[in-house]
């Protein structure tokens, strides 16, 4: 990592606002880069103190999904444990892409890894996931065939040229041909939120059951893009002992996992939340910005960086910058529950009696 | 038929608590700097003025000048022809 002589400002700039937590960076149009090996050896450190002299416990389990955020924490976990000490658990559903368990399978072999398979459709079908989803799209498009039709829900595209407010929409791609797509109301977002978020929960049953018998604790998957934009399930994928990814915007993923050999299938992956039939990228479903420059125009954000200078540095018109951190700060406000513990009485300026 | 301006009003405040605790809430105040209205409460502003006002709200009309400020949705309620929306 260096910077040339004439991004030496820019390195002013930043370097004053560094924290302590994160990794350094160098910011630039390049991204946001990261010494590889030394953060792995920071990442790897604090797995190991984690779980050995803090929770006290003999291991990890990770959900793998075939996605790269696990891909890399299994790498990493391994890397500071040992394979014996790392189980990997695949949890696939009905609206699953097949290559998810086939990628995470793999991952998991080349690491030489024990993992297990659990299919969760057949809770997820008792306790009403599919039926409760269904009915509400029948309600919006009564021809809705969900055998055969693919169905998914997105936000407008590409925030940086719109200043579309966040308003999600079903979309239904028809096996008969031919697409439908309305606005959800409230209610009936709620309704399609509430039955879908039980997938990450009952993952978070199994590795927790896992995690228990083998007296290990359960490893994170969330980075720092999704943590700060509140992109996970609260108590789904959000309930973990540890967090090793958090730190690290999703390119710095990449970077960490090119560098420690995450599969190729994973590598070269669009990241999905790989929950709905109809197939949806993270970007289409949450952030509406590519990753590389989400997480440029995110880092600027959190580390208060003007507007005017960061559109001159990312070659961005300034309103573009200003679309961008105005949908950081609404996401981050909305999600605010997410990263803190329940409110409650329990401080020390609020005794009973 | 009630003034448009006043029928706004009593929405947001019955509907997003959080603006009669902003410390100074007027017709200009921003909903979504202010925080009082979430993502989600987007959507509910969107349902009560396509149900109170006989609208239909186009996705490209979903934008905060039309829609982040009582005096925004009075404006735009005008483009669209609802009596009684004069600024």
């Amino acid at each position: 990592m260096g910077l040339a002589a004439g991004d030496v400002w820019w390195c002013v700039l930043v370097t004053a606002e560094v924290r302590e937590e994160g990794p350094e960076v160098s910011f630039d149009v390049h991204g946001l880069n990261i010494d590889a090996e030394s953060e792995t050896e920071k990442i790897c450190s604090f797995i190991e103190r984690e779980v050995y002299a803090h929770y006290k416990r003999k291991g990890v389990v990770v959900g793998l999904s075939g996605g790269i955020d696990s891909a890399l924490l299994a790498c990493l976990c391994v890397r500071a444990l040992g394979p014996s000490k790392v189980l990997g658990v695949i949890l696939p559903e009905r609206d699953s892409s097949p290559d998810s368990a086939k990628f995470a399978a793999e991952q998991a072999e080349a690491l030489g890894i024990q993992y297990e398979t659990v299919e969760i459709t057949p809770i997820l079908e008792v306790i009403g996931v599919y039926e409760r989803r269904n009915a509400v799209i029948r309600e919006l498009c009564p021809d809705f065939d969900p055998g055969a039709d693919r169905m998914k829900i997105a936000l407008p595209p590409d925030l940086l040229h719109s200043d579309a407010l966040n308003v999600f929409s079903l979309i239904v791609d028809r096996a008969v041909g031919g697409r439908f797509s309305c606005r959800l109301k409230p209610a009936e977002l709620h309704e399609i939120a509430a039955a879908q978020n039980i997938k990450q929960r009952t993952r978070m049953i199994h590795l927790y059951s896992f995690a228990e018998r083998m007296h290990r604790i359960v490893g994170g998957t969330t980075n720092r893009t999704e943590m700060d934009q509140g992109f996970f399930v609260k108590h789904g994928d959000g309930a973990v002992d540890i967090e090793p990814l958090a730190h690290l915007y999703k390119t710095q993923v990449f970077q960490l996992a090119r560098h420690l050999g995450v599969v190729e299938n994973i590598l070269k992956r669009t990241p999905s939340p790989d929950t709905w039939p109809g197939g949806v990228t993270d970007e289409e479903f949450y952030f509406r910005i590519p990753f590389d420059t989400l997480d440029q125009l995110l880092y600027a954000f959190n580390e208060g960086l003007d507007t005017i200078d960061v559109s001159k540095m990312l070659d961005l018109e300034v309103v573009q910058v200003e679309r961008a951190y105005r949908d950081f700060q609404l996401k981050k406000s909305t999600t605010w529950h997410l990263r803190s513990l329940p409110p409650s009485l329990l401080d020390s300026d609020s005794e009973a009696g | 038929m009630a003034n448009v301006r006043e029928t706004l009003r009593s929405f947001v405040l019955e509907s997003f608590p959080a603006s009669s605790i902003v410390s100074r809430f007027d017709d200009r105040t921003s909903f979504l700097d202010t925080g009082i209205i979430d993502s989600t409460g987007v959507l509910e502003l969107v349902s009560f003025l396509e149900e109170q006002f006989d609208i239909t709200v186009e996705d490209s009309e979903l934008v905060p000048e039309n829609l982040d400020s009582i005096d925004n949705l009075v404006r735009y309620l005008g483009t669209k022809n609802v009596p009684h929306a004069s600024p």
